[in-house]
């Protein structure tokens, strides 16, 4: 027979095979999305990931699994070497090749959203509840989330009732270095915003900034993401390496805050809702802490 | 001459390290296969008449990855090195690589274009936009080239010195226009570009591979067949002329060739560097300049060279993949540098 018949036909047993598989719900599972694979994790279903990539960062605990790599660099052959039932990633994965020759030998690829609003969560819930036969606890998680947003929305209206929304920038850098402000249409605006803060960056995603610029802007607070360093360590490096930045309002009044860089990829991650009201009371320092 | 090896002896082990890298490429990978398997599904693909049972995925890991993945890699280093040679003959410089006729900053600015472009306006239509970029690296390459090339011509004479010079300006300003891009790329795409730059078999179609392996064939037919001309050429210009080579149409012939070799060979597999620059040379220090050997050598040479750069590429890290580009230089420089060293004794 010629290759391709053959192909053909054996392309239709895997289909037949996999349909008649359908009631059975995957057991090995591989993950390539930060997000993705923490809500993994909080459903509970960590023991079913075989393999994450790079961009899956937490629970600590995934980082002893085999990586995959970057999620938009997956190798077809290293992807079917950890044996998966179900391959799942957002549409940020790729090279869309290599996902069809995922397909192609039979591995299930499972699309999600990486958008960072709540819609895309839900879908992205259900979605995993189906794959892991209970909808029921999906829908649950879901709904504790939009309560905890909605909550925290209150407390950013009681703040707001109370003081003005102040000026921000959030900074994204790597050990202090040649940093990058959010603009809109990211992550992090969206987050900044949430948290009843006003990204005073106008341009839209992230952007080199001039040191100019930046003392201009005169932020009350500055947020920084860094990629590499953590902590008071990040802090420093950061003024270090930008001496301007020491005569912004906010490095004088001390209001320098972190969040973490993982936070800002992936579409909306379980550990959202617990930085938000934090930021929410640096934002706010004279509003009563939350409840 | 002296030479280190005698051609016969060259093309005799060239031929079996090509084997056995083709070999290996096949055999190996992140998913282990067992080798008696490995071998019948081998026999089954070339069509000898043997029980498949049991066969299906060592058939589909090696027809539709390892195969595709491996005839790539043949192509695209054998071109790549036949390209150095054809740019090293030009110039008459070992320094040349194909990148001074600017295909390869012609290639990186198509696709930048595509990646960020085709970021920006989304909705392509799904049988085109995994070509796209492709196609735009690959009439960015001949495009830029083919600029140069003009730029080099003035009075019917190509002045090759004005071309590299012509090269030089069009790979910067390329090169300015590709730094645009990527301060207007988001993150997302950013990685892509990056990537792309790094090269990659990854993902290899045979859809893909068709256009890069006619493209191939024809460019390593078609050149060695000028091998006598680019021996004279090595004596100068108007020398080549004196012995009857028509210079013009040679020179014209080696630009084409290498802008159609080099941009296919990036359009398929993204830009892997190093393997058109050290090659060639690799090849002429073991068994001289003469360009009947060098030609057919450095095919071959280019070629394993790649196999042995993609092995590691995908096993060092699996089941994650390293950019190919970074191995192939790690891989060579070393080994080039020790040649280096040794004839200078």
């Amino acid at each position: 027979m010629r290759l391709s018949t053959r192909l053909i036909t054996f392309c239709a047993g895997l289909m037949i095979s996999h349909a008649s598989l359908a009631g059975e719900l995957p057991q090995r599972w591989v993950s390539a999305g930060g997000a993705l694979s923490e809500w993994v994790s909080v459903l509970g279903a960590e023991s079913k990931l075989v393999g994450v990539d790079t961009t899956s960062q937490h629970p600590e605990s995934l980082k002893s699994l085999p990586s995959i790599g970057y999620q938009r660099q997956l190798s077809a052959e290293g992807v079917l070497s950890l044996k998966p039932d179900v391959l799942i990633g957002t549409e940020e994965m790729g090279p869309a090749a290599v996902l069809l020759q995922i397909r192609g030998a039979g591995v299930p690829v499972e699309m999600f959203s990486a958008q960072a609003d709540l819609a895309s969560l839900e879908g992205n819930l259900q979605h995993l509840g189906r794959l892991l036969g209970d909808e029921a606890q999906a829908a649950q998680v879901f709904k504790n989330y939009q309560q905890q947003l909605d909550q925290h929305q209150q407390q950013v209206k009681a703040a707001q009732a109370t003081q003005q929304a102040p000026g921000v920038l959030l900074l994204l850098g790597h050990a202090g270095g040649k940093p990058m402000i959010a603009g809109k249409d990211t992550a992090a605006d969206w987050l900044l915003t949430q948290a009843g803060g006003h990204n005073l960056a106008t341009h839209s995603g992230y952007k080199p900034f001039s040191v100019e610029a930046l003392a201009g802007l005169n932020p009350e607070v500055l947020v920084f993401a860094d990629r590499s360093l953590t902590g008071e360590a990040a802090r420093k490096a950061l003024l270090k390496e930008n001496p301007v930045l020491a005569s912004i309002r906010a490095a004088k009044n001390g209001r320098i805050y972190e969040v973490d860089p993982t936070l800002l990829v992936g579409g909306l991650g379980p550990r959202l809702p617990e930085r938000l009201k934090q930021l929410t009371a640096e934002f706010y320092p004279a509003a009563p802490a939350s409840q | 001459m002296r030479t280190l090896v005698k051609p016969r002896s060259l093309f005799i082990g060239l031929s079996a390290l090509c084997l056995l890298s083709i070999w290996l490429s096949l055999a190996l990978g992140p998913v282990s296969l067992p080798l008696f398997d490995t071998l019948r599904a081998a026999l089954r693909l070339v069509g000898v008449p043997i029980a498949g049972e049991g066969l299906e995925q060592a058939e589909l890991i090696l027809g539709q990855i390892r195969l595709p993945r491996t005839l790539l890699g043949l192509a695209v280093g054998g071109v790549l090195a036949l390209s150095g040679v054809a740019m090293q003959g030009l110039f008459r410089n070992p320094l040349a690589d194909p990148g001074l006729v600017g295909v390869s900053s012609g290639a990186a600015l198509g696709a930048a274009i595509a990646i960020v472009g085709g970021a920006a306006f989304g909705g392509l239509p799904e049988f085109f936009g995994p070509y796209l970029l492709s196609l735009c690296a690959f009439l960015g390459g001949l495009g830029v080239t083919a600029l140069v090339y003009r730029l080099g011509r003035r009075n019917g004479q190509t002045n090759v010195a004005v071309m590299l010079l012509a090269g030089i300006a069009l790979t910067a300003l390329a090169g300015s226009a590709v730094g645009l891009f990527t301060y207007l790329a988001d993150d997302a795409t950013l990685r892509t570009l990056t990537f792309w730059n790094l090269g990659s078999l990854n993902g290899a179609s045979y859809a893909r591979l068709w256009p890069l392996l006619i493209v191939t064939a024809g460019v390593a037919l078609w050149l060695p067949r000028r091998a006598k001309a680019l021996n004279a050429l090595l004596l100068g210009e108007s020398e080549a002329s004196h012995l009857g080579i028509d210079v013009e149409g040679l020179k014209r012939e080696l630009v084409f060739c290498t802008a159609l070799g080099v941009g296919a060979a990036v359009a398929a597999a993204g830009m892997i560097g190093f393997i058109g620059l050290v090659v060639p040379h690799l090849v002429r220090l073991l068994a001289g300049p003469d360009h009947r050997v060098l030609l057919p050598a450095s095919v071959l040479a280019g070629a394993t060279l790649l196999l042995f750069a993609d092995l590691i590429a995908r096993l060092a890290l699996a089941p994650a993949e390293l950019p190919i580009g970074i191995v192939t230089a790690f891989l060579g420089a070393p080994f080039f540098l020790y040649l280096l060293m040794r004839g200078r004794h």
